[in-house]
């Protein structure tokens, strides 16, 4: 196809190629098929000089749609874009998407393609068939059919679809701060930049689009009697070489969060190439700005507001402001006779635009009686037939515009007067005035408020240090613009600390005099509204002026409620377009002013972003911290399988080869009670407790006694929340008179940690203690079995190991290995054990001395698992598994654990002393052995006393722990049973979800070795 | 038995000393992304084995502050603030905690020195085992940090001498402006895997180098 509505250069009255650069061809592909354009072009102007009329099909009723916009508000082309299945790209806007070679991209919508499409047919009876509420009302029942429903309907409705393949490009987030955050670099942004950037404040200016200029790349406006690109190219040249200010164009602020924290989303490599593979690694693809700005100056512009009227979707339908920037930026001319119809002067421009280019202005149609602005006057001048007191009522055509039907309107615009015309023509524009882009400033709650002199919606009050200036506050003259710019780049300065007066970046500008708009935004038709042809509102979702009526004729009354239920403005545009005019709407027809009827406030993003801008390089390897022991590659080394705990990767269990899980299990769990297992501890919290008050804090957060603990002994304590409830355990030694190592578990670590401090910081300010984390700097290999002090024996010769002299729950100071050591003989299997605790540097080296010297014991490398079982079979609770936050420690039957002749109270005294806590048939927690031996009741079981009862069962409690035991050869349970420690050697029953039954005997925790003499050897 | 105890938690033998594994031993030296070394954006040494001692202290209390002035010869930093005198490093941590790193041998006799000095209440940890000192050079070592803390890393707000605890990616690091291009982050061991592959993949971009010391 030949780019038919390419403007020729050398022949076109301003004699401008715009910002494309014709000695730069680019191919592309659209649908499949091969399309030319040039560099600088985006998706939607190449195609427009290609001549493609039809862009896609609309959402509900399947009509075919052309591009409507040049920007971000864009409606209707949405593309799917990549050129492979790992690069697809769903919702890019082809206005913004910019040209490059090999580009490949289709429709979104349209199925089986745009221009044949099978849903169109049901579009064409869907006047009446598809109402608003039409997927709601028809597809409710039955139920259970929805998800066929839901098929049929996505498939013939949507916007694109992800990648099924990885995304092989990179995308990542930087942190910025600034004094003044600019968002927008047309007329107002570039004159406060220029400004801001003057006084020395860190400035960063943002503009979605490939270059900065805003408006003024397609203005034919002067500033100091030069054209209006040079001064655009001098102040950008000027805040470049500017070492305070960062200027990031193709950047979209797509989300203003509160205190005055910014998104924003930058295109690096779209507009180059689908994937570059030279250097997937160096090369970001996408980049997400997290920005902290002490002044935000938004100066986001305006969106032309197209009018509702019959037909207006047909392609060759587009706004006026459109239609100019594809003339003068991308030379393009999407047509060739223009109609446009104008409640306004500015839009007259269009028309002066489009005869200057050669070809046909038909007519304009302006809604006001008798218009006399400066651009009225030259569009007469022009020879230019103006068509004034009407309007255009109704669109004919199919695939593209073939003409409009005209007619005279009164002065309010609700009623048509006159006869009807019809006109030839192949492009309607129109302009129904503007709409200031109040998005950003709705992010953080702030409602915009209607202006009744620039019929439109402004910023309202806000509590962000925000400033605004140009087109978001309905300041459209361009001096104007600049002047608002700079006084509010000043301020934004100022406001941020920064004194300097800086000199304005412009002096000169004559304006050009324009008359009032007039308020119309819903053209009448000689039939009432829900008979007239279709009336968009909302391209995208196709919602029709019938449909709002029809809502509000329903009952709809609130704007939120008429918006949910027609669907206005919930695409991937946001209603750029449509939601000031579908609010006119609603309140025409409720009879109520635009202001009572109410405005919704927009949400981040302002456009569509990826999901991979959003998750940056938190992916993959570097989704989550994973921690590490000083031991972990020697785990790695010999097979160990790992489980998560916290963020720690902690050893699971050691297969050999062949060996099923089980197998492993039972071998690793016989080799510790018969010889010497070895366990990285590591990952227990440690925390170093110093201060002559040490002691008595100690024995405020635990629930037991701490005043008598003598240095070097070591001691269990239960902590416990002021609920009373079991939150942590673990065993904290007394180093010295003033100093205690506290362990914690692996996961609770930090939290403990802040426990102790909340407590110190709050309550008790006054004790003099200092708590440390030492978790990482101690690296602990625990051996365990009857043949530990053996192992122990070999590696070092300054410990007294006799049993007498180091008993069960003393700590001693040595050497292991040649390396200074704790060793502490505390036991979480029962076993006689050893804790041998090492500086981290030092404990890969130690713990393979071990496992060498270990080698004549059989010593056997086990993980969380075997540890698992080896507790359970002595019935030591694992805090977090067998307690939930819900279970103190009486509970627990672990009553003698607190001790009530403290001093000074306890946190979860009172707590465990309450009515609920005290009260008889609490779940308690009691051990569980199942009739068959063989048998393991899966943990989470719940616990009936009667199984033939019928529903609902009297649920007795749940099980918490439940293993095969290879040691004593049956299966071991714990959980929680009502009553349970007085219910010993009755049988409880836990129905499976087959069906099944297992009966099991409430007895005590402690399987194995009830009265400890195989740890206190 | 003392009220506190102290040990000496480095061996007398070299041969064993010479079997310490710091955090980030595996990286070692030789990792080179770029092409051309001496243009890669960002240089990575890791400190190895240096001796980590946190302070505690109330730093109103004068005679705290001279004590510890008489054994570091310097006084403690001021807020947000570190000092670099002979071998020792000092860095401010939070308004009762000072960090100071010296060398890995020297650290228990540090801490003896500094017992003997201070009186009242404190605490001294020795953290040597559980932290690693990384000094990022070259010209894009900004740039990075940029992409992994939230924190203002620009002159105007990080002048050189300057020390935060923030947040890095997903975890966190003493963040330390020792010159006009050299940074350094004290890391915990147990994330420092984690941290040395962030900051590889953020560094990626601009190439870089690794340095054993």
């Amino acid at each position: 196809m030949t780019q038919k509505n390419r403007l020729d250069v050398n022949k076109s009255a301003n004699k401008s190629s715009g910002r494309i650069n014709v000695n730069k061809p680019i191919s592309f592909r659209y649908g499949g098929k091969p399309y030319a354009g040039y560099e600088g072009d985006t998706v939607a102007s190449a195609l427009l000089a290609n001549g493609v009329d039809i862009i896609g099909r609309s959402f509900k009723y399947s009509r075919p749609r052309g591009i409507v916009a040049a920007g971000a508000e864009e409606p209707n082309a949405i593309l799917q874009m990549g050129a492979t299945e790992a690069t697809q790209v769903p919702n890019v806007r082809a206005t913004q998407q910019e040209l490059f070679e090999g580009l490949e991209c289709k429709a979104t919508n349209g199925w089986p393609n745009e221009d044949f499409d099978l849903m169109s047919y049901v579009g064409k009876v869907g006047g009446n068939v598809m109402s608003p509420g039409f997927y709601y009302k028809t597809f409710m029942y039955p139920q259970s059919m929805w998800k066929t429903y839901e098929k049929v309907i996505r498939k013939a409705a949507g916007f694109g679809r992800s990648p099924q393949e990885n995304d092989p490009d990179i995308y990542d987030h930087i942190h910025r701060h600034c004094d003044v955050l600019i968002v927008g670099a047309g007329p107002a942004g570039l004159a406060a930049a220029a400004a801001a950037a003057q006084t020395g404040a860190r400035v960063i200016i943002a503009d979605e689009q490939a270059e900065f200029g805003g408006s003024l790349l397609h203005s034919t406006e002067l500033i100091d009697a030069e054209k209006v690109q040079v001064w655009v190219d001098k102040i950008v040249a000027q805040l470049n070489n500017a070492p305070n200010v960062v200027c990031l164009s193709r950047s979209t602020v797509n989300g203003y969060h509160d205190h005055n924290f910014l998104t924003i989303h930058e295109r690096r490599t779209d507009h180059i190439a689908d994937f570059i593979a030279e250097a997937p690694k160096k090369t970001i693809r996408q980049r997400m700005h997290r920005v902290r700005a002490k002044t935000v100056l938004l100066a986001t512009g305006a969106h032309e507001r197209p009018l509702v009227f019959g037909n207006n979707d047909v392609p060759g339908s587009m706004l006026a402001s459109a239609v100019s920037t594809y003339i003068h930026r991308y030379a393009v001319v999407p047509g060739k006779s223009l109609v446009l119809m104008t409640t306004n002067d500015y839009a007259y421009q269009t028309a002066i635009d489009w005869f200057y280019t050669g070809r046909k202005v038909v007519a304009v149609v302006d809604a006001r009686a008798n218009p006399q602005g400066q651009r009225v006057h030259q569009a007469r001048e022009l020879g230019i037939t103006v068509i004034a007191g009407s309007a255009v009522i109704d669109v004919s055509g199919n695939h593209r515009v073939s003409g409009v039907k005209v007619a005279s309107i009164d002065k309010s615009g609700e009623k048509i007067t006159g006869e009807i015309k019809p006109l030839v023509c192949d492009t309607i524009a129109s302009s129904g005035g503007w709409s200031p882009a109040v998005h950003l400033s709705c992010h953080t709650g702030s409602k915009p408020v209607w202006d009744e002199k620039i019929l439109g919606f402004v910023p309202g009050k806000t509590i962000q240090k925000q400033l605004t200036a140009g087109g978001i506050n309905g300041c459209y003259r361009l001096k104007a613009c600049l002047q608002e710019g700079y006084q509010r780049g000043c301020k934004a300065a100022t406001d941020a600390g920064f004194q300097q007066m800086p000199q304005p970046s412009f002096n000169d500008v004559i304006d050009v005099d324009e008359e009032p708009a007039m308020a119309l935004f819903h053209i009448p038709h000689t039939e009432p509204t829900s008979r007239a042809p279709k009336q968009f509102v909302d391209l995208q979702n196709d919602v029709t002026a019938a449909g709002i009526e029809m809502a509000t004729r329903e009952g709809f009354e609130s704007i939120e409620h008429v918006k949910r239920y027609t669907a206005l403005g919930f695409g991937t545009d946001q209603g750029k377009l449509g939601n000031i005019n579908g609010m006119a709407i609603t309140a025409k027809s409720l009879n109520k002013s635009i202001p009572e009827t109410g405005t919704t406030i927009f949400r981040p993003n302002y456009t569509p972003i990826t999901f991979g801008a959003i998750a940056g390089r938190h992916c993959g390897e570097l989704f989550d911290p994973k921690r590490y022991t000083a031991m972990h590659q020697w785990h790695e080394k010999n097979g160990a399988l790992f489980e998560d705990v916290g963020q720690w990767k902690r050893p699971w269990y050691f297969p050999k080869t062949g060996e099923t899980m089980q197998q492993a299990l039972d071998r690793e769990c016989l080799a510790t009670r018969k010889s010497v297992g070895i366990l990285d501890a590591s990952t227990l919290g440690k925390i170093d407790i110093q201060g002559k008050d040490a002691r008595e804090f100690l024995g405020r957060v635990y629930t037991n006694a701490w005043a008598k603990l003598a240095v070097g002994k070591c001691r269990y304590g239960l902590m416990c929340g002021e609920d009373g409830m079991v939150f942590d355990d673990g065993v904290t030694s007394c180093l010295g008179e003033n100093h205690f190592l506290m362990t914690t578990t692996t996961g609770g670590a930090a939290r403990v940690l802040e426990w102790l401090e909340l407590y110190h910081q709050t309550e008790w300010s006054d004790m003099e203690v200092y708590f440390n984390s030492v978790t990482d700097h101690w690296a602990t290999a625990t051996i365990s079995g009857p043949n530990s002090r053996q192992l122990l024996a070999e590696l070092t010769n300054d410990i007294d190991l006799d049993k007498d002299n180091f008993k069960f729950m003393d700590w001693c100071e040595g050497t292991v290995a040649g390396v200074p050591a704790r060793v502490y003989r505390i036991s979480f299997t029962g076993e006689l054990s050893f804790e041998i605790n090492v500086q981290a540097n030092y404990g890969m080296f130690v713990w393979e001395k071990l496992i060498e010297h270990g080698e004549k014991f059989n010593i056997t490398p086990y993980g969380t698992e075997t540890m698992h079982i080896l507790r359970a079979e002595k019935g030591f609770i694992i805090a977090g598994q067998d307690t939930d936050g819900s279970v103190h420690p009486y509970d627990l039957n672990m009553g003698w654990a607190v001790s009530a002749n403290k001093t000074f109270s306890f946190i979860g005294k009172r707590g465990m002393a309450r009515e609920d806590c005290v009260r008889p048939n609490r779940k308690q927690l009691v051990g569980l052995k199942t009739n068959d031996p063989k048998q393991v009741i899966p943990e989470g079981s719940q616990a009936v006393n009667d199984p033939n009862q019928p529903l609902p069962m009297d649920m007795q409690g749940h099980i918490t722990s439940s293993y095969w035991s290879a040691n004593l050869g049956h299966s071991i349970a714990m959980g929680y049973i009502k009553g349970g420690i007085n219910r010993m050697g009755e049988k409880v029953y836990y129905p499976q979800a087959d069906g099944s039954v297992i009966e099991a005997e409430i007895c005590s925790t402690i399987f194995l070795d009830p009265k400890g003499e195989r740890q206190n050897v | 038995m003392s009220d506190i105890a102290v040990m000496d938690q480095v061996p007398d033998s070299q041969e064993v000393n010479a079997k310490a594994e710091s955090p980030l031993f595996h990286i070692g030296a030789g990792i080179n992304t770029h092409k051309d070394a001496n243009s890669a954006g960002v240089l990575l040494q890791e400190d190895k084995l240096a001796g980590h001692l946190l302070i505690r202290g109330n730093r109103d209390d004068e005679a705290f502050n001279i004590a510890i002035n008489n054994v570091l010869g310097t006084g403690l930093p001021k807020t947000l603030q570190c000092i670099y005198v002979d071998e020792l490093s000092i860095r401010w941590v939070s308004p009762d905690e000072w960090l100071v790193i010296c060398a890995g041998d020297k650290v228990y006799e540090l801490e003896k020195r500094l017992r003997a000095a201070v009186q009242g209440h404190y605490a001294i940890v020795n953290v040597s085992g559980g932290q690693t000192l990384l000094v990022l050079s070259g010209d894009n070592v900004r740039d990075v940090l940029m992409k992994s803390t939230a924190y203002d890393v620009d002159d105007s707000n990080f002048p050189v001498g300057k020390v935060v605890t923030s947040t890095l990616a997903k975890s966190q690091a003493i963040i330390c402006r020792r010159n006009e291009d050299v940074w350094e982050l004290v890391i915990r061991r147990s994330f420092a895997d984690y941290i040395w592959l962030w900051l590889e993949d953020a560094s990626r971009e601009f190439g870089l180098v690794v340095n054993s010391k």
